[in-house]
């Protein structure tokens, strides 16, 4: 029953993304003022969009290992995995943001990179998540986990600001499409092909980030067994 | 097609080869952690 259910959500996942291709390249019109190198936002957004999420995954995790270390051990192992896989998805989905959105601005602008508010806060925010993972690869010792939980809450404080970034200051980065100032927003005909991307997308990441959480808990688990191997030795 | 369109569709397909050479990238490795964790459970 679960490995079917699994299987259809993989198909169904893989749809998504082909139908939200099809309506990327085929459906939605090309912008009038940018033509082609428009249809990128139907993959930078969703995957921004997604980054923020799976940080919030991640500082809830971060949250609940540091609410539940001491009292319920196991609740908060399952915590910090989610906190891992969440930060490291997150990360993966942020790199893409990091790579798409230079490409567009080297067409748009004649610059693939500018030290705007938008861009900065974006590329601290990959770095704090990165220094998570580092963090989590290199440490060692009892410590690490609370260490990373708590560097896994400042990070999340960077979501929000990047997400104001270009409501509060005046960036070279556009002004936001959805939630902006009055007389943003998309025309009718594009808006479809960019909610089905961002279905698809969070289809597509939510798959790796289930997949990241079982391969976490598969790791306690063999560290646990190891550990308890070397006691009764 | 002019030139202009030629380089921006030329800058889309780097664009969208990007993202999955990243997600497909990071899913192999992914999968590649997977299995050694479930190798060394069997241990």
């Amino acid at each position: 029953m679960k490995k079917s259910a699994i299987l259809v959500y993989v198909v169904l996942t893989v749809a998504l993304m082909a139908w939200g291709y099809y309506q990327a390249i085929y459906v939605a019109p090309n912008d009038a003022m940018q033509g082609e190198i428009f249809r990128i936002i139907y993959y930078h957004v969703p995957s921004a969009s997604v980054a923020f999420l799976f940080f919030a995954i991640s500082l809830a995790g971060s949250i609940g290992y540091l609410a539940f270390r001491r009292s319920h051990p196991e609740r908060a192992q399952v915590a910090d995995a989610w906190a891992l896989a969440g930060a490291e998805v997150g990360v993966v989905f942020c790199t893409v943001v990091l790579v798409t959105g230079p490409i567009w601005g080297r067409r748009a602008w004649g610059i693939w990179w500018t030290w705007d508010a938008r861009l900065t806060t974006t590329l601290v925010l990959w770095l704090i998540y990165v220094s998570y993972l580092l963090l989590r690869r290199f440490a060692a010792g009892p410590q690490m986990q609370t260490l990373a939980a708590v560097l896994g809450i400042f990070g999340a404080l960077d979501v929000p600001i990047v997400y104001m970034s270009n409501r509060w200051w005046r960036t070279q980065h556009p002004a936001p499409v959805f939630g902006g100032a009055q007389g943003s927003g998309m025309d009718p005909s594009m808006v479809g092909a960019l909610m089905w991307n961002m279905l698809a997308w969070f289809a597509w990441g939510i798959l790796i980030l289930a997949l990241r959480y079982r391969v976490e808990r598969q790791n306690q688990a063999n560290a646990a067994a190891e550990a308890h191997a070397a006691l009764t030795a | 097609m002019d030139q202009a369109a030629i380089l921006d569709h030329q800058f889309r397909v780097a664009a969208y080869i990007a993202t999955w050479v990243i997600q497909l990238g990071y899913l192999g490795w992914l999968g590649l952690k997977w299995r050694a964790a479930k190798r060394d459970g069997k241990r």
